[in-house]
């Protein structure tokens, strides 16, 4: 077999997995299986939600890619102003535990969603250190209320772990102009 | 036309379904609430420099607040006189003009217009001095909190403030070199009625152990029935807080300690608000010292979350469906990684993505759902809880009661009420098919 081949065949078992592993988180929160989905982060996870801001074109870009880039409208948590999320072990912990209460009375009855993660792209390898970027669309439909789509991407760091991953971190970029859904407090 | 009396009973123990979901109600209230007060637009922090600009609302009427060249803040509603268009499309910036997309009248940040392209083609030259973005009339400042007001006449803001201002203090005075906005704000919007979530801060602790019962742990809930406290200092206005024990540890006494970016934020932060707590005598008083302080309410659409330290503004857009902006304050002298630690105190529990903020949005909603339905305005909502249990007390301005006395809504519904009453009905063009006087142009 060729080298080319073969690192071919590489590198479509690495997106073989990762894609995998997305589609068993995926399935795992639709069917509110929280407490297996969060066995899949690390204790030192960083999860964070940018906020999405319009800001001005600078004149001084025009005619440059980055004058319209979309790093312009995040505020992350490197940035002064105030991402909708930053979270650890320690939130999403709150969040799944609260999941199993009878009196979470947003969840109760429960949501019924539908996942759907694509365009899985593995940015780079580094030991066992995967960064990777996919988009989701969710379907949400909360009894009571209304059916909503939600849209984004995550840009996540795995950790090889066995034949499986475990998240490090996770970047939520939600694709909005303004927020009509109930809550962006959600596992994404 | 629309009896008021109706709406709210004289002792405001009984308030309308209609209240929350009647059109004609809402057109009554941007004329008698929103057209007759002060309205939050926001903080001198987010307007630094000249050509530092902000959007903002009035209501449903869009602002743009700014720092002109001469260094004054001034607010403009952001509508084109020539077309109508917003001039200020970005949520916040710094600029030398806002130029209008439609055909390029252009304008200053303070609203002056500059140029209109097409006036060299033209014989008769408009008068550009007439022609400039409509001013809020009334723009006044108090802690760096800039208000604004459509009412000319109206009083002064800290006349309006009246009593609120002992309890706003108690906050914004411990800090030396004040507070300031982090970023832009938090917006979304919920189907419910802009005053819901503006009563949820104005004294509604009591909701907590119950709606936010699998989040808020029974200790947090004991506190407040044991030291917490409501007080009205003005109809309209309101403030909450646990007045804490003398002697009570600083751990449990300190502003921003019981958030969860302080909880887990580790000793920098921790020792930051150690710090703040050991000037707080000497900086408020030894008895807004001990006041920990939960949610606060400024009539008619602008809430403070103590707690977890973010102001809020309820913008109705219709009469079932809300704007909510909220923003994250934080010390304006604090290192920027203590910033960035306490901003979570925020996002964790409240705004779009909050743990609480999600039970809150969802009981809002379902409340304008109940207040919209058939045969069933004979069942008004009740708001008697704890009639007459408010008392005058010796320290505190304002009328004091527990948490569970609903005497900020009371106040609040019988301000409001009021307000309708003054509104000529007659007046209003959709009610009376009346025209709309172009004399009155400029």
């Amino acid at each position: 077999m060729s080298d080319a081949m073969s690192t071919l065949q590489e590198k479509l078992a690495q997106q073989y997995r990762v894609e995998q592993f997305y589609y068993h988180e995926a399935a795992l929160l639709d069917n509110r299986q929280y407490q297996q989905w969060f066995a899949l982060v690390t204790e030192d996870i960083n999860y964070v939600m940018p906020s999405r801001v319009n800001k001005m074109v600078d004149n001084r870009m025009r005619g440059q890619e980055a004058m319209i880039s979309v790093e312009r409208e995040l505020e992350g948590s490197d940035d002064m102003g105030s991402p909708l999320r930053e979270e650890g072990y320690a939130h999403l912990f709150v969040r799944v535990d609260r999941a199993y209460k009878a009196n979470s009375w947003a969840e109760n009855p429960p949501a019924r969603t539908r996942r759907m993660v694509s365009n899985v792209q593995i940015r780079s390898i580094d030991g066992d250190r995967y960064t990777v970027s996919s988009n989701f669309h969710m379907f949400f439909a909360r009894p009571g209320s209304d059916n909503f789509i939600y849209s984004g991407q995550r840009n996540d760091t795995l950790i090889s772990v066995d034949d499986s991953f475990k998240i490090a971190a996770r970047e939520v970029i939600m694709d909005y102009a303004n927020i009509d859904v109930p809550t962006l407090g959600l596992l994404f | 036309m629309i009896k008021i009396s109706d709406l709210v009973s004289d002792d405001a123990a009984y308030v309308s379904r209609r209240a929350w979901s009647d059109a004609a109600v809402y057109e009554l209230e941007k004329r008698g609430v929103f057209g007759k007060a002060w309205l939050f637009l926001g903080h001198e922090s987010q307007i630094r420099n000249p050509g530092d600009f902000v959007q903002a609302y009035m209501c449903e009427t869009p602002i743009i607040l700014a720092r002109g060249e001469d260094n004054r803040i001034y607010a403009t509603i952001n509508s084109c006189s020539h077309r109508g268009l917003p001039v200020c499309r970005a949520d916040s910036g710094n600029t030398k003009r806002f130029v209008c997309p439609y055909h390029n009248w252009s304008y200053k940040v303070d609203g002056t217009l500059v140029t209109i392209p097409q006036e060299k083609m033209v014989t008769v030259k408009p008068d550009k001095s007439l022609l400039g973005l409509k001013p809020v009339p009334r723009l006044e400042s108090w802690r760096g909190m800039i208000f604004g007001s459509f009412d000319d006449a109206i009083e002064p803001l800290e006349d309006y403030l009246g009593n609120m201002r002992f309890y706003l203090d108690a906050f914004f005075e411990r800090f030396e070199n004040g507070i300031e906005f982090a970023g832009a704000p938090h917006r979304w919007t919920i189907n419910a009625n802009w005053k819901l979530p503006m009563e949820n801060q104005l004294g509604d602790v009591n909701h907590g152990p119950f709606l936010h019962s699998a989040v808020i742990p029974p200790e947090a809930n004991e506190e407040i029935f044991d030291v917490g406290m409501s007080v009205v200092p003005e109809a309209g206005h309101g403030a909450t807080f646990r007045l804490m024990r003398e002697g009570t540890a600083k751990e449990n006494l300190a502003w921003g300690m019981e958030g969860m970016g302080a909880i887990l934020g580790g000793s920098e932060v921790q020792e930051y608000l150690y710090e703040i707590q050991a000037k707080a005598s000497e900086r408020v008083g030894d008895i807004r010292a001990r006041m920990k302080g939960l949610t606060y309410g400024v009539y008619p659409n602008l809430s403070f979350l103590w707690s977890n330290t973010s102001f809020k503004v309820s913008h109705p857009r219709g009469p079932g469906k809300v704007e909510y902006w909220s923003w994250s304050a934080i010390p304006a002298d604090a290192p920027d990684s203590v910033k960035k630690v306490l901003r979570t105190n925020y996002s964790s529990f409240f705004g779009p993505g909050g743990i609480l903020e999600q039970e809150d949005s969802e009981a809002w909603m379902q409340q304008f759902i109940g207040s919209n339905i058939d045969f069933a305005d004979d069942k008004p909502y009740y708001y008697g809880l704890g009639m007459g249990d408010e008392q005058a007390h010796a320290d505190l301005p304002g009328l004091v009661s527990s948490t569970a006395n609903e005497y900020y809504a009371r106040a609040f519904f019988q301000r409001w009420r009021s307000a309708l009453e003054t509104v000529d009905q007659s007046a209003i063009p959709s009610f009376s098919g009346g025209d709309i006087a172009l004399s009155e142009v400029n």
